[in-house]
C-alpha cells in the first residue's frame, strides 16, 4: 500500500515536473514524418530542404523527415511504428490506403483536428478531383501532396513525319487508332517506331482506370465496398486496349512495361505513351526531340485517374502533436511550395492558388506542357481505393494483364474478377 | 567401343553447353548492368558497339546518396552479424551434435521450425521486439533478429555429426575439456562449412532490403539496399543508367571478392553439401 502510494506521488511529481518544464520551454514539440519517394531524383533533397524551411519558421516544432522507400514500403513501416508505439505523427502514404488505415484505426480525420474558421476553409482549398481519394465517410482523411494524373507524351516530330498536325493529338478512341496507324513504322516485319504503349505492368489498374472513365465508367464506389468490373462499359474498355495491340496493331500485344517505358518514348520507339504527369520533368530534361503533353482521349467523356500520395495524421499522437502536424502540413502545401514541389517532379500544383503564384504561372506560360494535368483535372476521378485494397486491386491487375497476353475475354476475366472481389468486400457493407 | 566414345563426348558437349547457356542466363542482369552503367542513358536500352563510354552515371548516383556511409554501415552491419552467428550457431550445434540434456530434441524441433517462416512475416513483430529494447534505428537493431541464425545451426550440427567421435576421445586422453574439443578438433574441420555459410549470410545480409528499411531511420544506420531505393521511382520509372550504376557500385565489393576467392568458395560448398 505504501509503496503504491509513493509509486502514484512519484508520478504526480513527474507529472508536475513535466508540465512546469513544457511551459518553460514553450512546449517544444518534436513530430516524426515519413514520406515515400515514388519519383526518382535528388528528392529527398528537396523533402529535407522544406521541412528545414519549416523549422526555422517554427523554433518551437522539431521534425524529424524520415524517408521510407516506396508507397508499399512506407505503409508497411508506418504501421510497424504504430504498432510498436515508437512515435510517428504524420506521413505521406498512397491515397489508395485510406481504407486500410481506417479499418486499421491508424488515422484521424482532418475534421476533428482543425479548429479555426481558416483552418477549415484550408480544408476546401484544394482540387476537388484529388479530394476524392481523401474523402469517405463524409471526412476528409488525406490532404494531397505529391499527386498525378495520367497524360499522353507525344513526339511531335514523330506526327510532322506522318504527316499529322503536331498540334492537334489524338482527342478520341478512333483518332488515336487512326493515329496509331500512321505512326506505326514497320521495316519488313519488325516495327521500328510503335503508334503507342499504354503500360500494362506495375499499374495497369490505374491506366485501366482511365479507359474505364472515358467510357463512362467507374471502378467502384465511394465508400469503397463495391466494384463495377464486369460492367459492360468496363468490358468494353479492356476490350478497346486489347484491340489497340491484337486488332489495330499500333500497340506492343502482350504487357508494356511501365519501367521501361519513358525510355522506350525517348527513344522514339513509340510515338506516344501514357504515363504520369509524375514523369514530366523528366522527359523535358531528356527528351532529344519535340514533344508535347496532351490530355488522355475520350471515348465518351475524357477522363483520368488521379494517383499520387496524401498527408495523413496518425491517431497515435497528442492534440499538441496533431496541431504542430496540422502546421507543417499546411507549410508543405502552401501555394509557393506546392508550385516550387510541382516545377521540380511535374506532379500537380494541388490547389488553384499553386498556379496563381508567380512562379508557376511563368512555368506554365514558359512550358503549356505543365497546364495539361491540372486541366484535365476537370475530368478526373478517384483512384481504384477499397477496402482489401491490395488483393482487390491484384484481382484487377491480373485481369487485365491475362486479357492482354491472349488468355482470357475481357468478359471472361472480369466477370471472374467481380466475383472474387464481391467475395471480399461483402464484409463491408 | 568408339560410338560409345563418341556418345560420351557428345554428351559431355551437350552438357557443357547448357553449363555456358546457364550461367550466360543467370549473368545478363549483370552484363546489362554494366553496359547501361558504363554508356549515355540514350544507350541504356539499345545497343551500339561504338557508343561513348563515360563514367558520368557513376559520378552522378555516387554524388546523390552518401554511398561512402552506406557502404560502412553495410559492412558493420555484415560482420557483426557473422561474428555473433559463428559464436551462437557453434555452441548451439555443438550442443545439439554432441551433448544429451532434457528436452533436447524439443528444442532441436524448435529451431527447425525457425527455417520454416519468412522472417518477412515476422517484421512487425520484431519492431514491437527492438522498440522494446531501444533499438530502433541502430545497426545492432537490423542484425539482431538474424544473429541465431537456425540455417546455420542445422547445417554446423550436421557437420558436428559427421566429425569421428574417436577424435574427441583422443582429445580427452589428452587432457582437453569440452571448449577445447570445440575449438580444436571441431572448429577447424568444419572450416568448409564456415566458409560456406558465411557466404550465404554475408550474401543475404548484404542484399536483405524490406527489414533493414523499416528498422533504420537515418543515414548512419541505413545499408546500401536501402539507399540505393531512392533511386527506384515506382511512380515516374527508372532512369536505368544511374540505378544500374548504384546497383553496380553497391555489388563490387561482393563481386570482387567473389571473384578472388571463387576457388575456394566452390570447394566449400561442395564439402559442406550446400548445392
Amino acid at each position: 500500500m505504501l509503496t503504491k502510494l509513493k509509486h502514484h506521488a512519484g508520478k504526480w511529481t513527474l507529472a508536475a515536473a513535466l508540465g512546469l518544464g513544457m511551459a518553460s520551454s514553450a512546449s517544444a514539440v518534436d513530430l516524426t514524418m515519413y514520406y515515400p519517394v515514388a519519383v526518382g531524383g535528388p528528392l529527398t533533397k528537396v523533402v529535407d530542404g522544406m521541412v528545414e524551411d519549416f523549422e526555422k519558421a517554427n523554433p518551437d516544432i522539431n521534425v524529424n523527415a524520415i524517408y521510407a522507400g516506396n508507397y508499399n514500403d512506407a505503409r508497411i513501416k508506418a504501421l510497424a511504428a504504430l504498432q510498436s508505439g515508437e512515435p510517428a505523427q504524420t506521413s505521406v502514404m498512397f491515397s489508395i490506403d485510406i481504407y486500410e488505415l481506417i479499418e486499421q484505426g491508424a488515422i484521424v480525420p482532418y475534421d476533428d483536428v482543425v479548429e479555426t474558421e481558416e483552418e477549415k476553409a484550408w480544408l476546401n482549398s484544394f482540387y476537388p478531383a484529388l479530394m476524392e481519394n481523401g474523402k469517405t465517410q463524409g471526412k476528409t482523411w488525406g490532404i494531397p501532396f505529391q499527386r498525378s494524373t495520367i497524360v499522353m507524351y507525344y513526339n511531335k516530330d514523330a506526327f510532322r513525319e506522318a504527316g499529322l498536325d503536331p498540334e492537334n493529338p489524338p482527342a478520341t478512341w478512333d483518332e488515336l487508332v487512326e493515329a496509331g496507324k500512321k505512326l506505326t513504322k514497320k521495316n519488313g516485319d519488325t516495327v521500328e517506331q510503335w503508334g503507342a504503349m499504354i503500360p500494362s505492368t506495375g499499374y495497369p489498374y490505374w491506366m485501366f482506370g482511365a479507359l474505364a472513365m472515358q467510357n463512362g465508367q467507374t471502378l467502384m464506389n465511394s465508400e469503397g465496398n463495391e466494384t463495377y468490373f464486369n460492367a459492360p462499359a468496363t468490358i468494353e474498355a479492356l476490350q478497346y486496349w486489347q484491340d489497340l495491340g491484337n486488332k489495330h496493331g499500333i500497340m506492343p500485344s502482350g504487357t508494356i512495361e511501365w519501367a521501361t517505358l519513358r525510355q522506350n518514348f525517348l527513344e522514339g520507339k513509340t510515338a506516344m505513351m501514357w504515363h504520369s504527369t509524375g514523369n514530366l520533368t523528366a522527359v523535358k530534361n531528356d527528351a532529344s526531340f519535340d514533344f508535347g503533353v496532351a490530355m488522355l482521349p475520350a471515348q465518351k467523356r475524357r477522363g483520368t485517374p488521379t494517383g499520387g500520395g496524401n498527408f495523413y495524421i496518425f491517431e497515435k499522437s497528442s492534440p499538441e502533436e496533431r496541431k504542430a502536424a496540422i502546421k507543417l502540413i499546411r507549410f508543405l502545401t502552401e501555394p509557393e511550395r506546392t508550385a516550387e514541389w510541382s516545377i521540380g517532379t511535374g506532379y500537380l500544383g494541388t490547389g488553384p492558388d499553386a498556379y496563381a503564384t508567380p512562379e508557376l504561372t511563368q512555368y506554365v506560360k514558359d512550358f503549356p506542357p505543365a497546364a495539361v494535368a491540372r486541366d484535365q483535372l476537370e475530368f478526373a476521378t478517384a483512384e481504384l481505393s477499397t477496402f482489401q485494397n491490395g488483393r482487390v486491386r491484384k484481382l484487377l491487375d491480373d485481369a487485365i494483364q491475362s486479357v492482354l497476353i491472349g488468355d482470357k475475354t475481357p468478359a471472361e476475366a472480369l466477370d471472374s474478377a467481380q466475383k472474387q472481389a464481391d467475395r471480399l468486400l461483402k464484409n463491408y457493407r | 567401343m568408339r560410338s560409345s566414345n563418341i556418345k560420351e563426348t557428345i554428351a559431355l558437349q551437350l552438357e557443357n553447353g547448357a553449363a555456358y547457356l546457364l550461367a550466360l542466363i543467370w549473368m545478363l542482369p549483370l552484363i546489362y548492368a554494366f553496359w547501361s552503367a558504363f554508356h549515355p542513358s540514350e544507350y541504356a536500352t539499345r545497343f551500339d558497339l561504338f557508343a561513348p563510354l563515360t563514367l558520368d552515371n557513376f559520378r552522378e548516383a555516387w554524388s546523390r546518396a552518401p554511398f561512402a556511409r552506406y557502404f560502412l554501415n553495410t559492412f558493420i552491419l555484415v560482420s557483426i552479424i557473422l561474428c555473433a552467428q559463428f559464436i551462437l550457431c557453434t555452441l548451439a550445434a555443438y550442443a545439439f551434435a554432441r551433448f544429451e540434456f532434457p528436452g533436447k530434441s524439443l528444442a532441436f524441433g524448435l529451431v527447425l521450425l525457425q527455417l520454416m517462416i519468412m522472417p518477412e512475416v515476422l517484421i512487425v513483430e520484431n519492431y514491437v521486439t527492438m522498440s522494446q529494447i531501444g533499438l530502433v534505428d541502430s545497426i545492432v537493431g537490423i542484425g539482431l533478429p538474424y544473429m541465431a541464425s537456425a540455417f546455420g545451426i542445422f547445417l554446423l550440427r550436421q557437420t558436428f555429426k559427421t566429425i569421428p567421435k574417436e577424435l574427441e576421445e583422443a582429445a580427452k586422453v589428452e587432457g582437453c575439456g569440452p571448449f577445447q574439443i570445440l575449438w580444436k578438433v571441431y572448429v577447424p574441420l568444419a572450416r568448409p562449412t564456415y566458409v560456406a555459410f558465411g557466404l550465404v549470410s554475408v550474401s543475404y545480409h548484404w542484399n536483405n532490403f524490406l527489414w533493414p528499411l523499416v528498422i533504420t531511420n537515418s543515414v548512419t544506420t541505413r545499408p546500401l539496399t536501402v539507399g540505393l531505393a531512392i533511386f527506384g521511382a515506382p511512380e515516374s520509372g527508372v532512369d536505368w543508367s544511374i540505378i544500374t550504376a548504384g546497383t553496380l557500385l553497391a555489388v563490387a565489393p561482393l563481386l570482387v571478392a567473389f571473384l578472388l576467392f571463387q576457388r575456394q568458395f566452390v570447394q566449400s560448398f561442395m564439402h559442406a553439401g550446400i548445392k
